[in-house]
């Protein structure tokens, strides 16, 4: 089944002078969220951006496929804190969108924890979404995980 | 930011944004693929806001009329496909705009340009997500 998601933005006035607000979205989260072209090309002062925005759709999108991989595999997360950082560059565009995840992953080793990390970058929704033209990476560190054992050869 | 509990189907997560512009929003799986969602947003609609956040600035920037008065909305449509799980397929754009003084013709070579100026525009595309544009130049006060 075919899912649908809107938002609604309205502005004022040109680029520089103007301003826009995120009125509302299906939800009815978000409203009167101000946006302007200075706070998304400069430096960001409270107000949000599309960058923003595409950031937490990637890192919420993220979350979601990483634990359903992991759950798939036997070791459902207790814990996944995920951030996304995009760089927009003016007069080039959106370049990069840096993923952050720390898990609590009881019982799993530090290698498929990795694999399914990396795995969960490529295959969610955003990722594909973003992935014609945006370098995509990902840092993940397991928390609190037990080292490993070596298996002692017996004999 | 984003804070996830729990496995797949039954988990849950909680966004916050950086700049504190929004916090504390709830989603789900089932929510996220379900017909409605009532108070829990989605990956697809915070995309849907940051493209027609995207747009309105483009077009904005395109139109430089201080008097513009514009009104975006990006219906983003998240579907299966067999062999390759959901994919985003379409976003869907409705402009509605008052812009003092502007010809019909110009207004719609402008949404063009914008478009094509609109970086998370040219991403969906590269990514083969179809981008369409209903666009209306409306009447203004002084027409």
């Amino acid at each position: 089944m075919a899912t649908d998601r809107t938002a609604s933005v309205t502005w004022h006035g040109g680029l520089m002078d103007g301003g826009g607000t995120i009125e509302s979205v299906t939800s009815g989260v978000l409203s009167s969220l101000e946006v302007d072209w200075a706070n998304r090309a400069e430096e960001a002062q409270g107000k949000t951006s599309p960058e923003e925005l595409i950031a937490a759709a990637h890192a919420a999108c993220f979350s979601m496929a990483f634990s359903a991989a992991l759950a798939k595999a036997g070791n459902p997360a207790e814990r996944l804190e995920t951030s996304a950082t995009v760089t927009f560059v003016p007069g080039t565009g959106i370049t990069k969108s840096a993923l952050t995840v720390r898990g609590i992953v009881p019982g799993i080793d530090e290698e498929t924890f990795h694999e399914l990390a990396d795995q969960s970058k490529d295959g969610c929704p955003v990722s594909k979404a973003l992935a014609g033209n945006v370098e995509l990476s990902l840092e993940a560190e397991l928390v609190g995980a037990e080292p490993r054992r070596r298996a002692v050869p017996s004999g | 930011m984003v804070t996830w509990e729990g496995s797949g189907a039954r988990g849950r997560g909680v966004i916050d944004a950086g700049t504190g512009a929004f916090s504390g929003l709830e989603y789900s799986q089932p929510i996220r693929i379900g017909k409605g969602n009532e108070g829990k947003t989605s990956p697809e609609e915070l995309l849907a806001a940051a493209h027609a956040g995207c747009f309105s600035m483009s077009l904005a920037g395109e139109l430089r009329n201080g008097e513009a008065n514009l009104s975006v909305t990006a219906n983003i449509v998240m579907d299966e496909v067999e062999g390759r799980g959901h994919l985003i397929r379409e976003s869907q754009l409705r402009v509605r705009a008052r812009v003092p003084g502007l010809a019909r013709e110009t207004f719609d070579e402008t949404v063009e340009t914008a478009h094509a100026g609109c970086s998370f525009s040219r991403l969906l595309e590269d990514a083969d997500v179809k981008v369409t544009i209903d666009a209306e130049l409306e009447a203004s006060h002084g027409d």
